[in-house]
């Protein structure tokens, strides 16, 4: 069993992945053959053992590629060679051969094995597809309702204060461009914050300066990289669901530090606050469908990023305001800016 | 001595303050671009020097040099070109890889969890090795400035910075450990400019010309705290506690510990065996001789200083702060800097120390003199205050330090050799600091720097060939770098722990056990390529290396 197991490990880059080699050999082991053999569309990819000349090879491959069935083929010397094809997702993407004395339906549960792995590694790519792909369309999500509302507070100031229209235009302008830019998966602490201030300023004009903010941050954690529009969506939410059913003056804080190997960001707000429970479903993506995309989208994103330990934490109650914890290692492979 | 305790209360209150509360704080929206700057280099480099001064440099190295004598001045060399090399070598590569640990850079060159496992156990001997002295040296201080036990000072200090962790402490780390860079420059700079002036033509010369003999200066009660074998070169009549007086005959003699003589003035200070006697020759030769053969121990010790900077983990992790390569060598440049202002003042406590308070080196507390020689220079309220500066500056050096090391030891406890969450990390710093202070009470008879380069050496043996050949040489391998990290570390930490803690064989093998690193290091670095020959690289090895150098 731990044979079979080790050799969906070692296939789980697919058939030019790392571990192919080694997913060769445990195969000779498991079915007790002088040689086996790998091979794509194109020839082989790798063999362990007795190999056949590649004129015996490109014979039987031919055959099976051919008729999309085993074939099997008895050599001078008494031994056969066997080759089955690999199908994934219904497809013919390579076939297996094993020279020696196989038993044919052994070599085709084998086959079977090989083809269920490299579906697995299919599949697993498929799912990084989509976790970028989610990561685009969490971009496209620039809210409509922002864009609207901030334009029309622009317009108002035209006339009134036309420097603060015209400063407030250039922060739309680069909230835009850091919403739609395409650098990359990944943005340091310290443009993530540049991006949430031009959303901030934005917004107080609309709450007509009753907003307060506070901002601190150590130094150290500015760095950092940490995934794309992690604090802006965060900020928006505790402004929107938080803040603007609030009566009176309202405050926002942001802070950053680091702690040993993690760097926290915390964003606390002193607005309506939410039930724990819906806190809890905004987080599972059950909550309703106008509240829980960008609070969820964030959760999944950090997930996906760093392992499901590092999600989003929300500390919340009905009235007392809600604080949102984003906690992530300051190094994480493949996370650079 | 409330004064003392005073002035280190205000120094750790001061710290918890800052590193809590210190964090930029801004209160409307274009403050918001304020936070959003990065840390200036200097403001960064201040902070590099802050950590990186530790007990060792604020209280060791004088007390080295006061007792093998000039030679120690080449510590104070290694630990400054430690950074030439580091600017030369990893500063910039290790700020594009985005690591922030040496285990994080062993996993973005060579990609295997289980390398990462073993870097953190090499981080948690390198990190301990280095936190056990400066426990010692809170211990000592103390123990000196409020009469209490060593083993006190030694629990306490463990409190004390995992509580100032668990308190939030180093939440703003770049300040507290900037402000503690200029508390122990101003507090140990300030009392030797004045002790220097004070002392008087006679002393400056006595301490500039070693041709001077070991007599007391003065009539002076000695405690011996530790028991102690000693020489003595001519017979010399005492007073004991009880007021009897005791005639000492020359040659060897072993006291108790707890025993208190009162030497007249002009007796002969007795010297451990062992040691150079003050003054003499070799004393004042410029070189490391401990073992008999000073040009490979000096060599050795000062590869081991210079090589092992850039292995320390708390080091590498700083540059993490730079937002750009040029900036991270921009920051190195600063620290050579900060740290060569600062290492002209242990000079002057050690030779001071040489004429006024020579009898430490009988006490084998030569740790202390940089606390002991103020008051022992300028009696009355004067001197109070400047012990109180000297012991201040002792305890912050000492507090910036460990609340470094101390959190990357818990950060490679948490992360690196367990997958971590958070209750884990402060678990990890109470662990941390139960076992540094354990380790650190017995270790009340060994040298601060004596530990200290061990650490370096071992440091020296295991990371620095990891990053220098990770950053520089595409044909590292896993294994290599595995089969690497294990011989090096195991011979540098063997032969350093032999070499202390048993009895070592005489001649060439006490140097080469004791100062090893000229023999370890180019060892790990030869393992790790002749192995790294025999397998393959990762695939990814020449996009991670091109990374690590394309601007």
């Amino acid at each position: 069993m731990r044979q079979v197991h080790a050799l969906g490990v070692d296939l789980q880059d697919g058939l030019h992945g790392r571990g192919v080699g080694a997913a060769a050999r445990r195969l000779r082991a498991i079915l007790a053959v002088d040689g086996v053999l790998l091979a794509d569309l194109d020839g082989p990819v790798t063999s362990h053992g007795a190999r056949p000349d590649d004129e015996e090879i490109d014979g039987v491959l031919a055959q099976v590629f051919e008729y999309g069935g085993s074939a099997r083929t008895r050599r001078a010397d008494g031994t056969s060679i066997c080759a089955v094809p690999l199908h994934v997702a219904d497809e013919l993407t390579g076939a297996l051969v094993a020279l020696g004395e196989p038993v044919e339906s052994d070599v085709e549960a084998a086959a079977a094995l090989v083809s269920d792995s490299l579906d697995h590694a299919a599949l697993r790519r498929a799912r990084a597809r989509i976790a970028a792909a989610d990561l685009r369309t969490l971009r496209a999500q620039i809210s409509p309702h922002f864009m609207h509302n901030s334009l029309a507070v622009i317009a108002a100031l035209v006339r009134t204060d036309p420097d603060r229209a015209r400063q407030l235009l250039s922060d739309f302008a680069d909230y835009l461009r850091y919403g739609f830019s395409d650098k990359g998966d990944y943005a340091t602490v310290a443009d993530e914050l540049e991006a949430t201030q031009t959303y901030l300023e934005l917004q107080r004009a609309r709450f007509h300066d009753r907003l307060d903010i506070t901002v601190r941050m150590a130094p150290e954690v500015l760095p950092v990289a940490i995934p794309f529009l992690v604090v802006q969506p965060i900020v928006e939410n505790a402004i929107r669901h938080g803040l603007e059913r609030k009566e009176g003056r309202g405050h926002i804080s942001v802070s950053g530090f680091g702690e040993g190997p993690l760097c926290v960001i915390e964003i606390e707000d002193d607005g309506v606050g939410m039930h724990p429970e819906l806190a809890r479903a905004l987080l599972a993506g059950t909550g309703p469908e106008a509240r829980s995309v960008g609070l969820a989208n964030v959760d999944q994103r950090l997930r996906a990023v760093y392992g499901p330990e590092y999600g989003l934490v929300i500390e919340t109650a009905l009235g007392e305001g809600t604080k949102v914890t984003v906690r992530v290692p300051r190094f994480a492979p493949g996370v650079v800016v | 001595m409330t004064a003392s305790v005073l002035a280190i209360g205000l120094v750790l209150v001061t710290s918890l303050v800052i590193g809590v509360y210190g964090v930029r704080a801004a209160r409307s929206t274009s403050d918001f671009l304020v936070a959003s700057r990065r840390v200036s280099p200097n403001w960064n480099a201040l902070a590099i020097a802050g950590e990186y001064l530790s007990a060792a440099s604020m209280l060791g190295l004088a007390g080295l040099l006061l007792k093998n004598g000039l030679g120690t001045m080449w510590y104070a060399v290694g630990f400054t070109a430690g950074y030439v090399v580091v600017v030369a070598l990893v500063a910039g590569p290790m700020r594009r890889s985005g690591a922030f640990t040496v285990p994080d850079f062993a996993e973005y060159r060579l990609g295997a969890p289980r390398l990462r496992k073993l870097c953190g156990c090499v981080v948690l001997v390198i990190m301990l090795l280095y936190l056990v002295p400066q426990f010692k040296g809170a211990g000592v201080v103390l123990s000196l400035v409020s009469g209490t036990p060593y083993w006190v000072g030694v629990v306490l200090a463990g409190v004390v910075v995992s509580g100032s962790i668990a308190a939030g402490g180093m939440r703003s780390a770049t300040y507290v450990q900037a402000f503690h860079y200029v508390v122990k420059l101003a507090f140990l700079a300030v009392p030797a400019i004045y002790l220097v002036v004070h002392a008087g033509a006679d002393t400056r010369a006595e301490a500039l010309h070693p041709e001077w003999g070991t007599h007391f200066p003065q009539t002076t009660p000695v405690e011996f705290t530790v028991a102690t074998d000693f020489t003595l070169d001519e017979p010399v009549t005492v007073i004991a506690a009880d007021g009897a007086e005791v005639e000492l005959a020359a040659g060897d003699h072993s006291v108790a510990s707890g025993t208190e003589y009162v030497f007249p003035e002009g007796a002969t200070i007795p010297h451990p065996a062992g040691l150079p006697e003050l003054g003499s020759e070799r004393w004042s030769t410029p070189l490391l001789d401990v073992g008999g053969y000073p040009l490979f121990e000096t060599w050795s010790t000062l590869l081991a200083i210079t090589l092992g900077c850039m292995g320390l983990p708390h080091v590498i992790m700083r540059f993490h702060t730079s937002p750009t390569a040029r900036i991270a060598r921009r920051v190195a440049v600063g620290v050579i800097a900060l740290l060569g202002l600062f290492y002209l003042f242990p000079t002057v406590y050690g030779l001071l120390g040489r004429v006024l308070t020579p009898h430490l080196v009988m006490l084998q507390g030569t740790d202390t003199v940089a606390v002991v020689l103020p008051a022992q220079a300028v009696p009355g309220s004067v001197g109070t205050l400047l012990t109180a500066m000297v012991a201040a500056g002792a305890f912050g050096a000492f507090l910036s330090t460990s609340s470094g090391l101390l959190l990357a030891l818990a950060g490679g406890l948490s992360h690196d050799l367990f997958q971590g969450s958070v209750p884990r990390l402060r678990l990890a710093v109470a662990v941390g600091a139960c076992v540094a202070v354990l380790l650190a009470l017995p270790a009340q008879m060994i040298d601060i720097n004596v530990l200290v380069v061990w650490a370096f050496t071992v440091a020296a043996s295991t990371f620095c060939p990891l990053l220098v050949l990770g950053i520089w040489w595409r044909r590292l391998t896993l294994p290599g770098a595995a089969a690497g990290l294990t011989v090096g570390g195991l011979t540098a930490t063997g032969a350093v722990g032999w070499s202390i803690l048993l009895p070592t064989p005489a001649g060439w093998l006490t140097v080469l056990l004791a100062q090893p690193a000229a023999w370890t290091i180019p060892l790990a670095f030869v393992t790790m390529m002749v192995v790294s020959r025999f397998t393959r690289p990762p695939e990814w090895a020449e996009h991670a290396v091109l990374r690590l150098h394309s601007p």
